[in-house]
């Protein structure tokens, strides 16, 4: 098997780029030998004068078409996985296409030529090359214009040979080439009085060889390999015990009882898209799944691209392994597959216990009667909070962001169930819920890259959670006094560990206290634990870099957290006053009451859904130092479900202090 | 024109030829061959020193502006002019001139190169690829986009060649 620098992707490398400029090398001489070095030959071909472009043209890809064939054929070379293959799309490729013509004709030139045109001193080249830059940029310029004709027409996949079998398109297009031979020659006579191939043997010995070659391709699988080649990533199947470490090293399946964990943990960066048919949809599906048909998932999957994981399932192994390929090869990192499909999900994670032929143990028992309760929808698994979670056929999670102080009572003696009480210390000392840690939320941060307040890396925050004695299967619940911020930006910590079950203590303790439920002064004596460092950082931190790529996006809608004098200008503590340029002031106390909890949840929908036009659309929150910007960002994924949250940790502090960064209104 | 002007190759010699070198190709970067790639990395190295908040923050380039030079494409546009260099000079053809027909401007004639470039740029970069990167290499791999982009080069090209006809007579 031929394996490329794309396929073992280091196209970057080095020795790529030698690789590349070897072949280009070739390729230049090739070009200027073929007398492609002048526009006057090129352009040629459009007054049927000089059809040598046609000759060399069609001569190359017949030539590569064949040798592609033979290589896919006998098994060498594998399509899929080791040469890239540019995406199908029709209207981008069509309309380019046209426009395409209509340049190469006026100037003369195409790219290619142009270099070696300019290599053998026509002034003309160099002036077409100038003009393909500004073109180039002037496509970028008018990007958000085009961007609807240039995604116009995607399909989920490559397409090859408009769906015909490549071996006979193959051989059509072999005879085509021919007869655009003859008539190349043909047309030089009687326009130019040229075409000196037209009767000659050497034209004919060649075509037929052609010919041959190409019919020659019937008796290899060309077909076949490249179908083959297509299919082969859905073979793997992964043992329950690697399943983590498989998922991290990129395998494409997710095996059903981690997806099943995951949602009931209510795992924020999941998306589960189904993609059958609306009336399979609508009939069953898995709790949580949204439903996309096949050609419209890159569009729809576009803000989640490699954030977060995707999950990609039907009834049968074909769609979602095509459509999980075509997304990795559109360059998706985080797609995956469901082991077994829908119905594996079934049979693993929600046919009863009692109707299984392999015997259960007690703890697998109840991880199943989990599922079936939350997938089946027999009620929550978790007692119900204090704000429930909304009702308009968002995702539900297992634990919602809240929980009741009576939750937390009825719940306090089960041994997984952890408390960080992110109070101040004396406060504390003085009176605490038994067995609660006391943690300062600033604790959680440093300096990183020259700025401060930044949330610690995910190892320093695992072994600060080790100490504290909690492991990854806990459920944590924080307890804040009157600063539900402070629980929020622990929470962003508990998030960049993956912790999959953590929630706040709706009311605090000073609810818990004002309930006369029993406190402690005593201090805890946790074992230390080894919480895992995450091998990846998060997926919902963004720094200035990627906030200034969405900035005029048109749809990602920045919240700017600070209150609203600091957001105007009026008021400032850094270098800079102002805000960044698009983005909405929503303070962060607005979305508390008077006594400092958050307000219910009604009002806190009502005041986003002005703000946020859909529940998908990308948002990026943010303050001064992030502090503020968690209660925002918890609000938005946690309570209200929005979809793709994102939080600039740096916020203010580094924006203000990083003069190319552009900043509104302008001149303060 | 009986045979192929001194110093030319077959143009069927070339072209098989050149599909050996789009089959090499393939087969070791994992990529065809591709020149306008090259000339956005440039737009996008340019744009970038000259207002590098405003690239960055652009969608199409924003995604490059890291180190937008590093990248197979510009080697091998480098390869592609060094190659055409080391042809031109062995059939000594290297000279500075302005192509075009007799009846027509040097400046006029720049003008088109220019405007033809600028259209050629826009399009490159709308169909993912030119005349080497989709019609060459796509063509070869059968791709049904590639193959729509060939035809309609064709049909662009000869709807325009009526209108542009004056620059190459005489």
């Amino acid at each position: 098997m031929v394996e490329t620098f794309y396929g073992l992707a280091e196209l970057s490398s080095p020795r790529a780029m030698f690789v590349a400029g070897i072949i280009g090398l070739a390729f230049g001489f090739v070009l200027e030998r073929a007398g492609f070095g002048s526009s006057r030959r090129l352009a040629g071909i459009f007054y049927f004068r000089d059809m040598t472009v046609l000759k060399v043209m069609f001569t190359a890809v017949i030539t590569a078409m064949l040798g592609i064939g033979y290589a896919v054929g006998m098994g060498w070379l594998s399509l899929a996985d080791q040469v890239y293959l540019m995406p199908t799309v029709y209207g981008a490729q069509i309309l380019g296409g046209l426009l395409f013509g209509v340049g190469f004709v006026i100037s003369g030139w195409c790219p290619g030529t142009a270099a070696v045109g300019g290599a053998s001193g026509k002034l003309d080249a160099f002036v077409f090359l100038i003009g393909a830059v500004l073109g180039s940029i002037v496509f970028n310029e008018t990007f958000s214009l085009i961007e609807p004709l240039y995604r116009w027409g995607t399909q989920a996949e490559p397409l090859f040979a408009f769906g015909f079998s490549k071996t006979a398109f193959a051989v059509v297009f072999t005879v085509v080439a021919i007869a655009a031979f003859y008539f190349a020659e043909w047309a030089e006579r009687i326009v130019a009085g040229g075409g000196p191939y037209l009767s000659s043997r050497f034209l004919r010995s060649f075509s037929l060889a052609l010919l041959v070659f190409a019919v020659g391709l019937f008796l290899l699988p060309y077909d076949a390999a490249v179908r083959d080649s297509y299919a082969s990533g859905s073979s793997t199947v992964i043992g329950e015990s690697a399943l983590l470490e498989a998922v991290d090293a990129a395998a494409d399946h997710i095996e059903p009882e981690d997806l099943a964990d995951r949602l009931l943990a209510g795992d924020p960066g999941l998306v589960l898209v189904d993609v059958r048919g609306p009336g399979e949809f609508q009939a069953f599906h898995i709790n949580g799944a949204v439903n996309v048909p096949l050609p419209q998932l890159p569009e729809y999957l576009l803000p989640y691209k490699n954030r977060g994981l995707i999950v990609v399932y039907s009834n049968g192994m074909t769609h979602p392994a095509q459509a999980r390929d075509a997304l990795a090869r559109l360059g998706y990192e985080n797609a995956y597959m469901l082991t077994d499909e829908l119905q594996g999900f079934v049979d693993r994670c929600l046919k009863p216990v009692s109707l299984r032929n392999e015997p259960l143990s007690e703890e697998q028992a109840e991880r199943v009667r989990k599922w079936r309760s939350f997938f089946l929808g027999s009620g929550p698994v978790l007692a119900a909070s204090a704000t429930p979670s909304p009702a308009d056929g968002q995702p539900s999670t297992g634990l919602s962001g809240m929980v009741s102080t009576e939750w937390l009572a009825s719940n306090l003696a089960r041994p997984e169930l952890k408390l960080i009480d992110v109070r101040p210390q004396p406060d504390y000392n003085t009176a605490h819920i038994a067995g609660s840690v006391c943690l300062n939320p600033e604790s959680f941060r440093g300096v990183i890259g020259g700025v401060s307040s930044m949330l610690l890396p995910g190892d320093v925050l695992a072994s600060l959670l080790s100490l504290m004695g909690i492991k990854p299967s806990d459920t944590v619940v924080l307890v804040p006094g009157d600063s539900i911020r402070d629980a929020t930006l622990v929470g962003m910590g508990l998030d960049r560990l993956n912790h999959r079950q953590w929630a706040i203590l709706d009311g605090g303790f000073d609810r818990w206290s004002a309930e006369d439920r029993p406190v402690d002064d005593q201090l805890p004596a946790p074992a230390a634990t080894s919480y895992p460092a995450p091998d990846k950082p998060d997926w919902f931190t963004v720094d200035a870099q990627a906030v200034l790529s969405h900035l005029g996006d048109g749809r990602t809608v920045i919240v700017d957290t600070r209150p609203a004098d600091y957001y105007r200008g009026e008021k400032s503590d850094e270098r800079r006053a102002g805000h960044i340029p698009g983005a909405v002031n929503r303070p962060y106390k607005e979305d508390l009451q008077e006594d400092g909890q958050l307000k219910p949840l009604e009002p806190l929908a009502d005041a986003y859904a002005t703000l946020i036009p859909s529940k998908d659309t990308p948002i990026i929150v943010h303050c001064r130092t992030g502090h503020q910007a968690s209660q925002t960002y918890f609000v938005l994924k946690r309570l209200l479900g929005y979809r793709n949250v994102r939080w600039y940790d740096a916020g203010w502090t580094e924006w203000s202090a990083r003069a190319e960064l552009p900043v509104a209104p302008q001149g303060s | 024109m009986q045979e192929p002007p001194k110093g030319y190759w077959n143009p069927y010699l070339a072209g098989f030829l050149l599909g050996l070198t789009l089959l090499a190709s393939l087969l070791t970067l994992g990529a065809g061959l591709g020149a306008s790639g090259a000339l956005a990395r440039v737009g996008a190295f340019l744009e970038h020193l000259a207002l590098p908040g405003h690239t960055a923050s652009s969608e199409y380039f924003g995604r490059w502006t890291e180190s937008p030079l590093w990248y197979y494409l510009v080697f091998m546009f480098i390869g592609t002019f060094l190659g055409g260099l080391l042809s031109a000079v062995f059939a000594g053809r290297v000279r500075c001139t302005v192509e075009r027909g007799a009846a027509f401007s040097a400046r006029g004639r720049l003008l088109m190169a220019l405007v033809g470039g600028v259209i050629v740029g826009y399009a490159s970069r709308l169909a993912g690829g030119c005349t080497s990167g989709q019609a060459l290499t796509g063509g070869a791999l059968l791709l049904t986009g590639s193959l729509l982009f060939m035809v309609s080069v064709f049909a662009g090209g000869y709807t325009a060649a009526y209108f542009v006809r004056r620059q190459w007579h005489g």
